[in-house]
């Protein structure tokens, strides 16, 4: 950019324009030196030649127009340029929002024409007759297929720093919780409306907290259906309790346990069977296997209790 | 005077057309738009301290531009392209601020 005058004149103009043309210290000349040096030197040589020809003149006014002429177009094409760029992000952005929502609306037709088809199913079981049947509801509430009802605890649950994202709860303070209430007798669980089954897992991804794989947003409610009368006794000196009376304490998490008369909880996601076969031939016409597991597989004791139609009756039976 | 013109002439051609920048342009875009600032600023002050040369003007400019987009380049070849292009944006941000508060100083006498 700076290029340097030859021999001579550069010894001349160095006298008279002093430490402009000795090599400075970076920062300095950075700090100092905001004008591009060559200005100065044209000057110079324009003073040592004063006459110069119209034509030279015209050549620099030519320059002068082209160079703006190009800085302008430039500062224009920038401009649009950013614009369309942030025009075509925001299209995407739009895109992919309406892309969530349509599977989200789409997630929520199947789910409930999946609840419906239950209904019809556990209706089409309940006319064809009790017996092995009997068993496959066990079964089903035993997995958290079916929605139940039932007298049991209410946690309200919030974490005022979880919205900054440094919230004192984590995946596992929440685990600790829910593995009390199990032990407590808990025999269903929900949170926040989304049911545990058997292979439930509470996670953490980020700052959200994800119960099933579906995010769970604070403040988060924990419902357990259970025998009212031991169920929030026993839950008390859980060390998950514990852990949430101490987080009260020093962190300011809203902990709150209510016993509630009469709770209500959605079923779970049905599990994804996509690999797994039957041999069809030998469950339809071998009808005892079915009963052999059903008779082994259901320790829960509310079994031999419970009517079929679970969902009306509820599971909680007390029998503690 | 012209030079406005001209420049206001560029802007209206680059708004109107509204030409399409290749991919590959795009990084070296912001680039020269800072050292087209740059030209534009210290052009200014050197037309207000009665040293301006036309010539010097747009070969400072070009020259800024390519040195500037060839470290870009240089440095996204070796994978440190953003940080040197925060290097140059630093370099001629400095020379904008400085020329601007010497045409500041000119107009103002502040």
């Amino acid at each position: 950019m700076s290029e340097r005058p030859p021999g001579p004149t550069a010894d001349a103009e160095s006298a008279d324009t002093g430490p402009r043309f000795v090599p400075s210290p970076l920062l300095e000349s950075l700090a100092l030196d905001h004008l591009d040096p060559g200005y100065r030197r044209a000057a110079d040589r324009r003073t040592e030649d004063p006459a110069r020809s119209p034509a030279t003149r015209r050549a620099s006014f030519g320059w002068l127009l082209a160079g703006t002429l190009v800085i302008g177009l430039l500062l224009a094409v920038a401009f649009q340029n950013t614009r369309a760029n942030s025009a075509g992000v925001d299209e995407a952005r739009g895109g992919l929002i309406d892309d969530v929502t349509r599977a989200q609306q789409n997630a929520a037709v199947l789910e409930s024409s999946v609840s419906e088809l239950n209904d019809q199913l556990r209706s089409a079981r309940a006319a064809a007759g009790g017996g092995a049947l009997a068993g496959v509801t066990a079964l089903e509430q035993m997995n958290a297929l079916l929605a139940v009802t039932g007298p049991g605890l209410r946690i309200a649950l919030d974490d005022p720093e979880a919205a900054a994202g440094n919230g004192a709860v984590l995946d596992r303070d929440i685990q600790l919780l829910v593995n009390g209430l199990w032990s407590a007798g808990a025999e269903a669980v929900a949170i926040s409306g989304v049911r545990l089954r058997l292979t439930s897992a509470i996670r953490q991804a980020g700052g959200a907290i994800l119960v099933d794989n579906r995010p769970v947003l604070w403040p988060m409610t924990i419902e357990a259906i259970g025998d009212p009368s031991t169920l929030q006794q026993r839950f008390v000196s859980t060390p998950g309790y514990g852990r949430f009376t101490s987080f009260e304490q020093l962190y300011g998490v809203d902990f709150e346990v209510a016993a509630v008369g009469d709770l209500a909880l959605p079923a779970a996601a049905a599990v994804d069977a996509r690999y797994i076969e039957q041999p069809q031939a030998t469950t339809a016409s071998d009808p005892t296997t079915a009963v052999t597991v059903t008779t082994t597989a259901t320790p829960v004791p509310t079994i031999g209790t419970a009517t079929t139609d679970a969902e009306t009756t509820g599971t909680s039976v007390a029998t503690r | 005077m012209y030079a406005v013109v001209a420049l206001v002439i560029g802007v209206a051609i680059g708004l109107l057309t509204s030409p399409t920048v290749p991919d590959w342009l795009g990084p070296y875009l912001p680039i020269a738009v800072v050292a087209a600032l740059d030209a534009v600023l210290g052009g200014l002050r050197a037309k207000l301290t009665n040293v301006f040369d036309a010539k010097v003007f747009v070969i400072s400019f070009v020259a800024n531009v390519l040195v500037a987009a060839l470290i870009v380049f240089l440095g996204d070849q070796l994978g440190v392209g953003s940080q040197l292009s925060t290097a140059v944006v630093v370099v001629l941000g400095i020379r904008i601020f400085g020329n601007a508060a010497a045409i500041r100083r000119h107009i103002f006498k502040a």
